[in-house]
Order: C-alpha cells, then structure tokens, then sequence
C-alpha cells in the first residue's frame, strides 16, 4: 500500500476506464440530467457523496456480514439494499436540515438507488480487493477511494458533457441527431479523447 | 459624425475576412509542410495527401447533397481537414486509411453535429484518433526519409521503448530528418506558415505560446534523469507538437472564445500533452491532448465570459 | 383483453433499447459480441418475467410508499438466482459478462416495467409484457453487438465472415459502442420521421 497504489486508482478510476465513458456505469442519468449545468451538477454532488457512503457499508457488510456467514451470493441483495437505505437516509437527513438544498436535488436523490455506478462501484470493490474470501492489504482504505475517485470522474464526465450540450443547443443539429443520438456521439468522441491515458505508469 | 465607437466582444474578427479567405490562407501555410514531407517521404505520401483531400471533399459534397444543404466545398474547410488529416499519417498507411479518416472526420467530426462552426471537437484529430484506436499498426509504422522504405521508429517512440540509439541533431529534428508523420516532421516549415498566419492575423500568440511555454517548462522539470534536466527542445521539436500547437489547437471553432481562456486552454494542451508523453502508454500524447482540451472548451467558455457592459456583477 | 399486442409492442413500437432508450449500461458493456448479448438479453428477459409476474400478484398487498423497495427486493431475488444458474452452469459466460449480471438489478428496463405496468395490470398482461420486452431487448442488443462484432474483428459468432477485411478495432471499444449506438438511435429517429 503506498501512494503509487492510491495514483494508479486515481488515474484509472477518473480517466483510463472512466466509469461512464469506459465502463458505461450511469449511463441512463448522464443522457438524461448532462442538459444543463446546474442539474448535472446537483446530481453528480449527489452522487459522489452516496457512492463513498455506500462503498464504505458496503465493504463492511461484505467482510463481515456475509463471508464469515458464508453468504457472499447474497451480494446483490445486500449491497442493493444498503443502496437503497443509505439514498433514503441521505434523503430524509437534507429534508430535514437542508431543506433548500433539498429542493435543489428534487427528484435525482431517489433516482441514485438505481444508478448502475453506485452498485456497480460496490461490486467492483469486492472484486478488486478481495482474494478467494479474503480482504487484500488496505482493502477498506482502497475501496473507499475508489469510491471517492468514481464520483470525481462521475463528475468530470457530467460538468463537460452539460456545458457542450448546453452549446449545442446553439447549433443546427439534424433533426435525426437531435437530443440523444448527438450525446451519444459526443460522449464517443469524449471516450476515444481519454484513450490517450491509455497504459499509464507512473 | 462617423462613428468611432464600436463596441463589440472578442475575438475581434475584422468583418472583411470572410471564413473562405481564412481557410484557404491556413492551407497555404501548411504547404511548406506538406512539400517537405513529400521531399522527405517521397510520392507515398503525396499520395496520401491526395486522398484524404479527395475523400473529405467527396464525402462533404455527399452529405450536403443527401440533408439538402447548401454545398459549401468552395469554403476551404473540408479541403482543410483532409489536409490536416494527412499531414497527421505516416507516409506508408494503406490508402483506404486515409479515406475512411476523412469520411469520420466530415461526417463524425463535423457534419452531425450541424456544419462549419457547430462541431465541439477537431474534426482531424478525432479522425486520427479514431484511425489509431481501429488500425494501431498501420499507423505506428513509421518510415525514415528517403526513396527506400526504410522502417524507422519517430524520435518519441524511440526514447519511449528506451532504444533511442540513432542521435538526432536538433538540425535534424527542425529540418525533418527524422521518423514521423508527413506534416509534423519539417518544424521549419511550419513554423514559416505560423508566422504568414501571425502576419496576416489569423492566429493569435495566446493559444501557442502558451501550449509551447507549459510543454516546454514541464519537459524541463520533469527530465528523465531527475528532476530539471530535461531536453525540452528536443521535446519541443519532436512528435506532432508544433503542427498542433499553431494549426490544430487553435482552430476557431473548437478552442475557447476569450483571451483569458485561450491561455486556459493552451495551458491544459500543454499539460496533457507531457503527461501523455512521458507516463502514458503512447510516445505522443498531442493529438488526444487537444481533443480533451476540446471537450473542455465549452467548459471554459462557459466560465470566462466577458463583461456584459451596462449590467451588474458577473454572476 | 388482448394479449398479442402487450406481447408485441415490446419488440418494435416500444423497443426498450432504441425507442425507450432504457437499460443501455450493459447494452454498451455487454454488446462487443453476439455470443455474450444473447447471454445477457437471456439473464435478463429471464429476470424480467418472474420479477413482473410477482410485482404483478402482489401488487395490491404492496403500501404504495415502500413500493420500489419491495420491487427492487424482488428483483434483486431474480438475479441472485440468474447469477448462481450463470455461475454454476455458463461460468465462461459468467466471466465474460462480468459485473453486468449484478447490474441488472439496477437495469432500468426491469424496474420501469415493473413499476410503469406490472404494478398496475393483471398477471397474464405482465407476462405478455415482460416477454416482450425481454426480446425486444435481446433483439436490440444482438442487432448492436452484430455490427459491433463485424466491424471490430470480421467475426459474427466466432466464424470469419469478411476474409481480408482490417477490422477497426475501435469498435470492440467503448468509443466504437457509443458511436454505434448513437448512430442506431440517429438511424430509427430517421425512420420514425418518415414515418410521420
């Protein structure tokens, strides 16, 4: 565990495999909420902070909860379900002490349960830094950052994609094209930039 | 009275140079260039330009034709780019390379995202990236100046692998003898186009000079044998930077609108660009550099908005 | 009532992938060969029916407050299962699929069906439903993956059908997936204009 470990997490995580542009992992909110700057980076803060909440839960209940208990099929079941309880509690803590801030999330907060990056981000940290059962060295610390840089690159993706989009407003797209099939295309053209980070060694 | 005032928000683009007069006067530029890289590769790569030219132009004259716009092939622009594509290609690429690059960069690159002026990315260096991702081997291989066809690997590539075994002079690497793409290798030559295009007032000193300024800098601190050792002309004069920094960063349309960005942008280009070089998996990062600071453009725009004179504080 | 439209729809009119524009996570992911998207378009039309079928019978026992927690419960049961079957039957499949499997808990198909329509209609309504889409979405998904295959390695199924054709790697990758998705999207907007 040292710093060249927490770099190349970084490093990968935000571009080499980008979880939107790379992995396809909350593919369905950035079509729909990367219009404007503003939603996009409401959900996107939304985001970040439930991904670190539940890669943290996550890990805990996968190393303790189910494999002593010999129930790691449960996973999914489990993870979706911690998921599902942290976007609720998430939600009622702002209504409750943060009731502009609430207003501004409107309806994206409930919408995060079913973001492919939240569980897919939990799922990938057991595959990543458990071996045969057994956490790997640093393994909560890793988990959790991983988490943390997922949502930074979560971010990324959603603050450019929203302000050319908010250009693109501005131009004369075909008809055909218009809305999703030239965010798709733009979102290509993002992906094959960030190849260049492609085999990066620190 | 006449009116001496006039009040307008940058770039000050004077009224009288139409988009054509622009275009075709960048190609003009690119012609020593080009001419070099014909001397120095031989009719290959002649052949290569040629074709890409053709294709982006047949390819701009078929989608207009098809979505019923005016065809605008006279305007320089898909002349341009089949240029720029070219001249980003080793001489030895099978022609149908070429072809299809220039095919992505109109129709990807350009036409779908509505036409002159509306695209977010440049359209040759998408089609170039798009052609390294498909085609890596054909477009890594690279030949030595010369009427043999010989292989050779460019400086970068080279220093790269940790074989960098030929010495290169840095009158070589200005002259363009050397390994690499058609218009990237003569630095000479590009450089006299540069200064047509300062003298004439189509490029502006922000974007190049402080792309060049963060590369150089950066390939200064961050030598390969320890910290400010580094050989930043050789740095300088080596890959695609100079073609990128004076014609494919600072294409109107896909770099930011103010000053004060522009210098953003040339920063971010020149930062990515070593990144890329010295801890990426490719020996030149240039080309994907500029297309992230591309998508970063609009971003930038966004936050550097000039004052609207007459209203309150910037929110 | 019928039945044979509920069953169509799912396959052309609402398409999930290219007229709903739902679930494309591990339409993208999943898409760079046939074998693998018939896989996946199977886990998860399997997946669909019994989750729609449930929603479908407990619908009226379900508070309306806690009601996509209880779906998504029911769900999550689907693909444990799937994933074990997967595991113990296919684990070429399995590896090759990856994360994906888990994933189609969160499928947006499978739970806005659920909730659009099982949560509101009869049983055998949302079997015809859930079958629907479920080929509807294999279909998509094959059609995406064929053109994905082909133009990345000049393969469909594993058997060379272009000989001397350079494949264009890019496609097997996440740039070529967004670009042919796109371009899918862009090609049935076309089709639906003409349409009109």
């Amino acid at each position: 565990m040292n710093a060249g470990h927490f770099l190349a997490i970084f490093i990968s995580s935000i571009f080499v495999s980008n979880v939107i542009l790379s992995r396809f992992l909350g593919l369905c909110s950035f079509i729909a909420i990367s219009k404007e700057t503003r939603p996009a980076l409401a959900m996107s803060s939304a985001v970040l902070f439930v991904i670190v909440m539940s890669s943290a839960i996550t890990w805990v209940v996968y190393n303790y909860l189910l494999i002593p208990f010999d129930l790691a099929y449960l996973r999914t079941i489990s993870f979706i379900l911690v998921i599902a309880s942290c976007v609720q509690l998430v939600e009622m803590v702002i209504r409750k002490f943060m009731p502009a801030l609430y207003r501004v999330f409107g309806i994206y907060l409930p919408l995060i349960t079913v973001n492919c990056a939240v569980l897919g981000v939990a799922v990938l940290n057991t595959d990543m830094f458990f071996s045969r059962g057994k956490p790997l060295p640093g393994s909560f610390i890793f988990s959790v950052f991983q988490g943390v840089c997922v949502g930074i690159g979560y971010t990324l993706a959603m603050l450019l994609m929203s302000a050319i989009r908010e250009r693109l407003e501005y131009s004369r797209v075909p008809e055909a094209v218009r809305e999703f099939p030239i965010a798709f295309v733009t979102a290509s053209l993002m992906s094959l930039s960030f190849m260049g980070f492609n085999g990066f060694r620190f | 009275m006449e009116n001496k005032l006039i009040v307008t928000a940058a770039p000050h683009l004077h009224a009288h140079q139409s988009t054509a007069r622009i275009m075709w006067s960048v190609s003009l530029a690119l012609l020593p260039a080009g001419a070099a890289g014909v001397y120095l590769f031989g009719y290959a790569a002649l052949a290569v330009i040629v074709t890409a030219v053709a294709a982006a132009l047949a390819t701009e004259w078929l989608l207009q034709k098809m979505t019923r716009r005016q065809v605008t092939l006279l305007d320089g622009s898909a002349f341009l780019t089949g240029l720029l594509l070219a001249y980003n290609l080793p001489s030895g690429v099978p022609l149908w390379m070429p072809a299809v690059g220039s095919f992505f960069a109109i129709a990807v690159g350009k036409q779908i995202f509505g036409g002159l002026g509306q695209n977010i990315f440049n359209p040759a260096l998408a089609a170039r990236a798009f052609l390294m991702a498909s085609w890596p081997a054909y477009m890594t291989s690279f030949r030595a100046p010369g009427f043999d066809a010989v292989a050779s690997a460019t400086p970068l590539s080279a220093l790269k692998e940790g074989h960098l075994r030929q010495v290169y002079s840095y009158l070589d690497l200005f002259l363009g003898n050397k390994g690499g793409c058609i218009g990237e290798v003569c630095v000479a030559g590009l450089l006299a186009g540069a200064v047509f295009l300062f003298l004439k007032g189509y490029i502006t000193w922000h974007i190049p000079v402080s792309y060049l300024l963060t590369a150089g800098i950066f390939h200064y601190v961050f030598g390969p044998s320890g910290l400010f050792s580094g050989d930043w002309l050789f740095y300088l004069f080596s890959g695609g930077l100079v073609l990128g920094a004076f014609y494919m960063a600072t294409d109107y349309v896909t770099s930011p609108l103010t000053a004060k960005g522009q210098l953003i942008y040339g920063t971010g280009c020149g930062l990515l660009t070593v990144v890329i070089r010295l801890w990426g998996g490719y020996p030149e990062g240039t080309c994907y550099a500029i297309l992230m600071m591309n998508a970063v453009s609009p971003f930038i725009d966004r936050y550097t908005r000039g004052r609207i004179y007459g209203t309150g504080k910037m929110r | 009532m019928k039945l044979l439209p509920e069953f169509l729809k799912g396959i052309i009119k609402q398409n999930p992938i290219f007229v709903l524009a739902l679930g494309l996570c591990p339409v993208l992911a999943v898409s760079t060969s046939v074998k693998n998207a018939l896989g996946m378009g199977a886990a998860a039309t399997f997946v669909l029916v019994g989750s729609n079928c449930i929603v479908s019978l407990i619908k009226k026992g379900v508070p309306d407050t806690i009601r996509i927690p209880c779906f998504i419960i029911v769900i999550a049961t689907f693909v444990t299962i799937a994933e074990l079957v997967m595991k113990a039957y296919s684990p070429a499949l399995n590896r090759a699929l990856g994360i994906y499997v888990p994933l189609i808990v969160v499928n947006c198909v499978v739970l806005g069906r659920a909730e659009a329509f099982a949560s509101r209609r009869t049983l055998p309504a949302s079997l015809a439903d859930a079958l629907g889409m479920g080929i509807g979405f294999t279909l998509g998904l094959a059609l995406i993956s064929a053109v994905r295959e082909l133009l990345g390695s000049g393969q469909l199924l594993g058997y060379t059908l272009l000989p001397g054709f350079q494949p264009a790697l890019m496609m097997a990758l996440p740039p070529g997936a967004l670009l042919v998705i796109g371009g899918m999207l862009g090609f049935f907007n076309l089709l639906k204009g003409r349409k009109e």
